[in-house]
């Protein structure tokens, strides 16, 4: 009798919980996870669609410095090998997916844009010795978009007067008023975006971050880690005789490159494979 | 008399465990539901953004999910769990998708806001980024890449 009074209790409760409440119970649900939902987005961060409209204008002002190289052959090769490398990463999905392009300069930069638009100079593509090395390149550069390094350059205090126009209500168009705010706001957050990635360049934390994180990808992948610090001592010596582009931006290297020393330890590469890669780098980038 | 309970019971649990399934949003532009928990799993139906998924199960970082009567794997990144009230969660189970208007609930850069962002700076080089984004690389050339270079699938 116990047991059935017991079977009969959890399957009230079961009915319950699959709708057959009374109304004033899912009046009353339905406020609380409305009042959570209200708290939530009232201090959420900025989603992956606008970390995405922020990096598209943020490419699009970088294009505005720098033309776009056109290779098909070298877009397509530095395209497959950073899909590889972003599969392999804690984000490998983005609202727009990642995407690598060539700028046509000499300097020797790269850029991650919030969202997963990678610029990557003609310059630092030449500074890569072979496809581990290029590979370096790019994990590095994913990284900053896996930790959002770029999106969280956005001043907090734009962001809360966004959050305040922005509400909670589902709305398709936004009135004159409040759009203009919004694109002011919008505005000031590709230039904040932008003077980190282009002109003050990222902290040194965030660079270590980013270093160690790019061993991770590189090592999953398959590609030789220590490709990374081969990559840096190259633009250590590179900055110590031109003194531009990332060097500008970039902590010392030499602090990189020690850091990353304690973390890499050396390990046997199949010169074989290594080979095989370099022949189709040298095939892709000349 | 507790057999007589028993079965209907646990026909009752069944039902109420599919009627739980929990609905989740897709994040991304695009993506897809996938045969089995892996990046090359051949692709069983195409999703995209604010689409609302079924969640049957968790299998590591894969999600098997339901959606149009198909049931696969998508990963875990291009979902977003929503968190809506009851009401809602019963609603859009009846549905089977959820409004558009669902997904762009409290958005602030919004493709309104840079429509009004590239009228007011034509100086912005959108055309190249369109350009950009459609570099993209079907899974077969990765595998291929991958495969030539001695290197690892994820």
């Amino acid at each position: 009798m116990m047991v059935q009074r017991g079977l009969l209790c959890s399957l009230l409760f079961l009915l319950m919980l699959t709708g057959c409440v009374t109304p004033d119970i899912r009046k009353g649900t339905d406020m609380l996870f409305t009042t959570v939902d209200a708290a939530a987005k009232a201090a959420r961060p900025i989603s992956e669609e606008e970390e995405y409209f922020v990096g598209r204008a943020v490419a699009a002002r970088i294009f505005s410095s720098y033309p776009l190289l056109d290779n098909k052959r070298l877009t397509t090769y530095i395209n497959t090998m950073g899909r590889a490398l972003a599969l392999h990463s804690q984000r490998p999905f983005t609202y727009g997916g990642y995407h690598f392009a060539v700028l046509n300069s000499a300097e020797v930069n790269a850029f991650a844009c919030p969202g997963g638009i990678i610029l990557i100079t003609r310059g630092m593509v030449d500074l890569a010795r072979n496809e581990d090395e290029l590979a370096a390149i790019l994990a590095h550069e994913i990284a900053h978009i896996n930790y959002r390094h770029g999106i969280n350059s956005i001043q907090q205090s734009r962001w809360t007067e966004a959050l305040s126009i922005i509400g909670t209500k589902a709305i398709k168009e936004y009135g004159p008023q409040d759009l203009s705010r919004l694109v002011h706001i919008f505005e000031g957050s590709i230039d904040d975006v932008f003077k980190t990635l282009v002109v003050n360049g990222y902290g040194i934390s965030q660079e270590y971050m980013a270093d160690e994180a790019a061993k991770v990808y590189l090592t999953r992948t398959g590609y030789d880690p220590s490709a990374l610090i081969a990559v840096l001592e190259r633009l250590e010596s590179y900055g110590a005789s031109s003194g531009t582009g990332i060097i500008k931006t970039h902590p010392d290297p030499k602090d990189r490159i020690e850091n990353l020393k304690k973390k890499i330890l050396p390990s046997q590469v199949d010169t074989t494979l290594l080979s095989l890669r370099t022949k189709r780098f040298t095939s892709a980038v000349q | 008399m507790k057999t007589r309970l028993g079965v209907p019971l646990l026909l009752l649990c069944f039902f109420v465990s599919l009627s739980w399934a929990e609905p989740v949003m897709v994040l991304t532009k695009e993506n897809a539901i996938r045969e089995a928990p892996k990046f090359f799993a051949p692709v069983k139906m195409q999703v995209k953004y604010s689409d609302m998924l079924d969640v049957m199960n968790q299998e590591g970082d894969w999600y098997r999910v339901q959606f149009k009567g198909i049931t696969g794997y998508i990963h875990k990144t291009a979902i977003e769990k929503k968190s809506i009230s009851f009401s809602e969660t019963f609603a859009t189970q009846r549905k089977g998708t959820s409004d558009a208007e669902v997904a762009l609930a409290g958005k602030g850069f919004t493709p309104q806001v840079e429509k009004a962002y590239k009228n007011k700076h034509p100086e912005m080089k959108y055309s190249l980024v369109d350009r950009v984004e459609t570099y993209t690389i079907q899974d077969a050339d990765v595998i291929a890449f991958l495969k030539r270079g001695g290197l690892q699938e994820p």
